[in-house]
Parts: C-alpha cells; sequence; structure tokens
C-alpha cells in the first residue's frame, strides 16, 4: 500500500494541513499514536453468520473483541445520525472521527478500555458501560453516552469519544466501521488506543485467562458480537 | 444509643462544609513568577512516594522521556492509605496495599531515594538526604501530614497508633483489634480539615462490623469534634442505625481534651471516657519537613501555596498532597490531581508549549460502610481562572450498595495501576 492510499482509507485528515509541505510524512508520523490499522475482522452473530446493521436495534449497545482477542469493544447504534466531527487532544492535535454506519449513520463502535486508569468490561462485572439517550446516568445525568463508574469519566459517543466530563485525559478510541454489502467489518482503532497499556497492566490476569499473553494478542479475522450480558455477569451503572 | 440527628441536607451540609463555598473567589496572593526556563535536561526532585508524588512523576515521566526525576521517600515500599480502614476491618489483606518502588526505575527510569530528607536549601537548590545531597531545578513536595500532638503525648499514640500513617501504624493498631477481647473503644475525629474526610466514619463503621460479626461484648464511643459526619452525612448515620444500633454512642462536637494514659481514660469537653481500646485520630498539619524547610508560615498548619499551580512563594517549588491548603479535600485522589497539574506545569516550563488547561477538577471517595456494602461521594471544581472563580458540584450516593464496594475497589486499583503499573 502506497502512502496515499493509505491515508485515504483512513479517513484520518490533520485539519488544515492538506495543502502543507511534508504533509503525509507528519501524518504517517502521527498515525503511530492516533491512527492504527488492525486486521480487517468481519463482525458475525453468535451462530457465525455476518451481522448486519438490522441486527442492532435503535439505542442498543452489544460487545465485542477487536483487534486482539482480549481487548473489549462496544458497538453501538444510538438512534440518530453520527456526523463525522474532530476530536481535539490535550495537547492540540486534532483527529478526524468519520461518523455512524448503516441505514441511518446511526452505528459506532468504540473500545471499551478506559483510558482513564484502564477499567475494563471483565466477566465479572463492567463499571463502563454505554447509557442510550432513554436512559440517563444517575450520577451525572448524561444520556448518550459511555460512562466509567469507577473515577466517573463521561465519554461523548456522538462526537469520537470526546470526554465531557470527569478525569480522563484522553478520549475513547474509536473503532473504525466499514459496510460492505451488509456486513460489517471493524478495520482499524482510531484515537489514542491504550491496548499497549492494557497488555502490560493486566498481564498477570490475561496469562490466567487465556494461557500466555501471546494468546491473549491474537489478531482476529472474524469477531462474534454479543449482548454486553454474555460476557459481564454484571453491568454497574452510576 | 446514637445521638446526633440525621436531618442533614446536603444544602446545608455544603454550606456548613470545610470544603470551598459555592462560586468563591479565590484570594489575590502573590507567588512565584518563574520567568528563567530551565533546558531540557532539567532535574525534578520528588520528597515523598505517595498518591501526590508518584503520580507526579509518572505524569512528568510521560510528558518528558530525557528528564531526570528522583523521589526520595524515607519507607521503602509504597503503602496505600485509602483502602487501609479494609484491612482493619478484616477483609483486605495488606499485602494489597504494598507496592515497591522498584518497577518506577525498571519501567520508567524515575530514580528512587530511600532516605529522610534532613532538609532543603532552597537558595543553593538541594535536597539534603540522611546520606546524600541532590541537587534540583524544580522541587515538589508531597510529603503528606504530621499529627499535631503535644511531646508529652507520643506515647500514647506509639500505644495506640492513629493509623493515619501509612505501614507500621496500621499493623499495629490491627493486632491491638485482634486482641481486643471485648471491653469499651473510644473513637475520635478531629475538627476538618485533616487527611481523608470519609476515612474515620468509615473506620468506625468497620470496627463497628468487626465486633458484631464475632459477638464481641463491646460498646463503641464514637467522639467527634465536627457536628456530623462530614461527607455522606446522611449514609454514614442511616449505616450506624440500621447496622448497628446499641453497639454505639455516637458524640458529636465534642473534642478531645487529654488522655489519661494510666487509668486509659479520654477526658473531652463532654465528660471522661474509659477505654479498653482507642484510637484517637489527632489534629494534623503539614508534615515536619515542610516547617523545618521554612515554607509553613508561623501559627499555620496547611501550607499557603498557589491556587491553580500548586507553586509556593519559592519559584518552582511546589506543595502537592496533603501539606498543602488547597480547594481539593485531603485525599489520595486529590494529590494524584494534583501531581498531575504540577507535571503539566513544569513540562510547561521546560518545554515551553502550552498543554490544555485544566477546567474541571474532581474527587472521588467511596466509603465501606461494612464489609459487604459502600457508599460514595463526588466533588467536582469547575474553575475560571479568567475570573478567578472556582464553583464546586457535590454529589452523594447515601445508599449502601454492594456494587458501589466494586467501584471502591477498581477506583483504587485505578490509581494503583497508573502509579505503579
Amino acid at each position: 500500500m502506497d502512502r496515499r492510499k493509505l491515508i485515504k482509507s483512513c479517513s484520518l485528515v490533520a485539519v488544515g494541513s492538506m495543502f502543507v509541505p511534508g504533509f503525509f510524512d507528519k501524518v504517517l508520523a502521527g498515525e503511530k499514536e492516533i491512527y492504527k490499522k488492525y486486521n480487517k475482522t468481519l463482525l458475525i452473530k453468535e451462530d457465525g453468520t455476518p451481522i448486519t446493521s438490522k441486527d442492532i436495534p435503535d439505542n442498543t449497545v452489544l460487545l465485542f473483541f477487536y483487534p486482539y482477542k482480549s481487548t473489549p469493544c462496544y458497538i453501538i447504534n444510538t438512534g440518530e445520525e453520527v456526523k463525522p466531527t474532530k476530536v481535539k487532544l490535550s495537547d492540540g492535535k486534532e483527529y478526524e472521527f468519520k461518523g455512524g454506519i448503516g441505514n441511518k449513520k446511526s452505528i459506532v463502535a468504540y473500545s471499551a478500555i478506559c483510558p482513564h486508569q484502564w477499567s475494563y468490561p471483565t466477566k465479572d462485572f463492567s463499571l463502563i458501560n454505554y447509557y442510550p439517550s432513554n436512559q440517563k446516568s444517575e450520577t451525572t445525568g448524561k444520556s448518550g453516552v459511555i460512562q466509567c463508574c469507577a473515577h466517573i469519566s463521561v465519554f461523548d459517543v456522538k462526537n469520537g469519544g470526546q470526554v465531557i466530563e470527569g478525569p480522563a485525559e484522553l478520549p475513547l478510541a474509536c473503532v473504525e466501521l466499514l459496510e460492505e454489502d451488509g456486513k460489517i467489518y471493524a478495520t482499524a482503532v482510531v484515537g489514542p488506543n491504550q491496548f499497549e497499556e492494557f497488555f502490560d497492566m493486566y498481564k498477570s490476569d490475561l496469562i490466567e485467562q487465556y494461557g500466555n499473553i501471546e494468546k491473549a494478542k491474537e489478531l482476529l479475522d472474524k469477531t462474534v458480537v454479543m449482548e454486553v450480558g454474555k460476557h459481564v455477569k454484571e453491568q454497574i451503572r452510576c | 444509643m446514637l445521638k446526633n440527628k440525621l436531618d442533614v441536607n446536603r444544602r446545608q451540609f455544603l454550606a456548613s462544609s470545610a470544603l470551598i463555598a459555592a462560586g468563591s473567589v479565590i484570594p489575590e496572593i502573590s507567588f512565584a513568577k518563574e520567568d528563567i526556563l530551565p533546558t531540557k535536561s532539567a532535574k525534578v526532585v520528588i520528597v515523598g512516594g505517595g498518591y501526590g508524588g508518584v503520580s507526579a512523576a509518572r505524569q512528568l515521566r510521560k510528558l518528558n522521556p530525557d528528564l531526570s526525576i528522583t523521589i526520595i521517600d524515607k519507607n521503602p515500599f509504597f503503602v496505600s492509605c485509602p483502602m487501609s480502614n479494609l484491612y482493619l476491618g478484616d477483609f483486605y489483606e495488606f499485602g494489597n496495599l504494598c507496592f515497591p518502588y522498584q518497577p518506577l526505575k525498571a519501567k520508567y527510569n524515575i530514580d528512587f531515594i530511600n532516605s529522610k530528607v534532613l532538609d532543603v536549601d532552597l537558595d543553593k537548590k538541594v535536597v539534603i538526604t540522611q546520606n546524600e545531597r541532590i541537587s534540583y531545578d524544580f522541587l515538589i513536595l508531597s510529603p503528606g501530614i504530621s499529627y499535631d500532638v503535644d511531646q508529652s503525648q507520643k506515647d500514647f499514640f506509639i500505644k495506640y497508633p492513629p493509623a493515619f500513617k501509612p505501614g507500621g501504624e496500621h499493623l499495629y493498631l490491627k493486632r491491638l483489634l485482634e486482641s481486643f477481647n471485648g471491653g469499651d473503644i473510644v473513637i475520635s475525629v478531629p475538627s476538618y480539615p485533616y487527611r481523608c474526610p470519609p476515612a474515620p466514619y468509615e473506620r468506625a463503621a468497620l470496627i463497628l462490623n468487626y465486633i458484631t460479626k464475632r459477638k464481641l461484648k463491646a460498646h463503641l464511643y464514637f467522639i467527634d469534634a465536627n457536628e456530623r459526619p462530614i461527607i455522606n452525612s446522611e449514609g454514614f448515620m442511616k449505616a450506624y442505625y440500621k447496622l448497628y444500633k446499641g453497639y454505639a454512642d455516637y458524640i458529636t462536637g465534642v473534642t478531645v481534651k487529654e488522655i489519661d494514659t494510666t487509668k486509659n481514660v479520654v477526658k473531652t469537653t463532654n465528660g471522661d471516657f474509659r477505654f479498653d481500646l482507642a484510637n484517637i485520630i489527632p489534629p494534623m498539619k503539614a508534615s515536619r519537613i515542610i516547617e523545618k524547610i521554612g515554607l509553613l508560615e508561623k501559627g499555620q498548619k496547611w501550607v499557603e501555596v498557589d491556587t491553580f499551580t500548586f507553586e509556593t512563594k519559592v519559584p518552582n517549588v511546589f506543595v502537592i498532597g496533603d501539606s498543602a491548603r488547597s480547594f481539593l479535600p485531603k485525599s489520595g485522589f486529590g494529590a494524584n490531581m494534583q501531581g498531575k497539574i504540577v507535571a503539566n506545569l513544569i513540562t510547561e516550563r521546560i518545554t515551553g508549549k502550552k498543554l490544555k488547561q485544566e477546567e474541571l477538577l474532581m474527587v472521588l471517595c467511596y466509603s465501606m460502610v461494612s464489609d459487604k456494602e459502600a457508599i460514595m461521594s463526588e466533588t467536582s471544581f469547575k474553575i475560571d481562572k479568567t475570573k478567578n472563580v472556582i464553583t464546586p458540584i457535590h454529589r452523594e450516593d447515601n445508599t449502601r450498595r454492594e456494587s458501589t464496594v466494586k467501584r471502591y475497589h477498581e477506583w483504587a486499583k485505578g490509581l494503583w495501576r497508573e502509579m505503579f503499573g
């Protein structure tokens, strides 16, 4: 893949930099931090058939693992169009979030690893959960958000995972979705992903769960999309 | 019988709270302004390897790969005060509170010196420890608290440790509790401010939980210099009534005057209380090393620092955590945030790059009220630097929940991951 094609496919365009000489080099250097392409992974249902946008009703959240076998993500149908937007980081860097997919462009996906202090949905419980537009958080009164109840960081699902409230310094990393012939693929992670930290922080847990760390780091070609309750015993909301 | 009233509403609480009043305008105080930017090879020395110090070090390293960062602490490893009441309550392993400092060097090239700081020469910019002199360009002081007690009381506090400083005090208090065979217990709370606002109330609940689980013939006299639990008042009072009725007297607005160590009697402004086991939590003040250095004004208990930067009147010398007078409550979570703020500021001074300014700071406090259930509170502080105004928003969840226990554990583990992971 040449550099131009890669950039085009990334849906990541450094704002206001298109005509600056050396732009591609700069973007590519920045990509390590804010854009990472992984396997083109087919999202499937538990029966093994590909999931379609019709299988994800409005105001629904489902869980899948991407790009690694052990890294959880949420796919969410917000019920309304999610438009492309720019996400700004605290150091001033910006990147583009390309918005939703599906008929209504209302389906988005995010990493479920909190970028604050790496809370994630375990088999026992999840403190980081989606609050659909019809279900407000008791604590913050917010809806249409992903909220982590460990330290009350709130992320705006309709705005590229930007932090609305709480101590998180970084937005939630977004999973880039591609809809092709009715099938849905995850293709990349946009935004500062937390995978390196996740594997480091939870190494002993992951070894216990997967047998060895290499298995936890296996990249997926297909990934099962499931109800959150199928993976997590208790979704703790606040 | 518990004697305090439960009719405390949140507005009253906020108004009376020692937390900053809503919309407070910060008084203009002249603090250091540093014009000369040190070079990229700057040296940062951090006194105190607690929540503030380690958080500052990690944030500095995240932003400055080549910076020289040194933490000095008299303890050989970190012991968390947050969660330590769960250990005293006998349902949390002490080892879970402990973290070695070695990974800071091995993984993040942050030097650690296990030594006691004897003094700091602010003119020469040198920290003097038991074994060496360490020069600095930036100094972050995060040494925690000292107990504000008379020399004559020192022996008593060795015999009955307050357990508000990490480490041995908790271990010894737990031994005392384990060998307690029934009788009278006295726990006292000083006037706010002190370290970790809900901690004495959580401790009282967990010691009551301990004695009821063991069916000990015991009674707690819980003597509070404040008029009510200063945080989560409703949640604590409900727990005391519902879970431990008949096991305790909660006596408020009363201060400890004297301790008769020969007769095991605590003399208060509202009578004497004999005890078989005591946990007198004394008034606190900034760590003695701060006083020794000369950064504590005469007659003051906490160090005056710039409200937003935590810089003292000496340029590039910062005081964070429980020693500082701050709008943030004295807590591990608050120290963690302060550490990051100071690290960002130092990075700006070193690199000349402006980082995004904090517009909102928050402190979360969780408290167990039994071995199964917890309550929590959150205070967010909206910062408007242009108007010099800080507006707090306080929220409490006073319903006892098992799910809040899981949040509590994850709250602590998250902080520890960020500091030591």
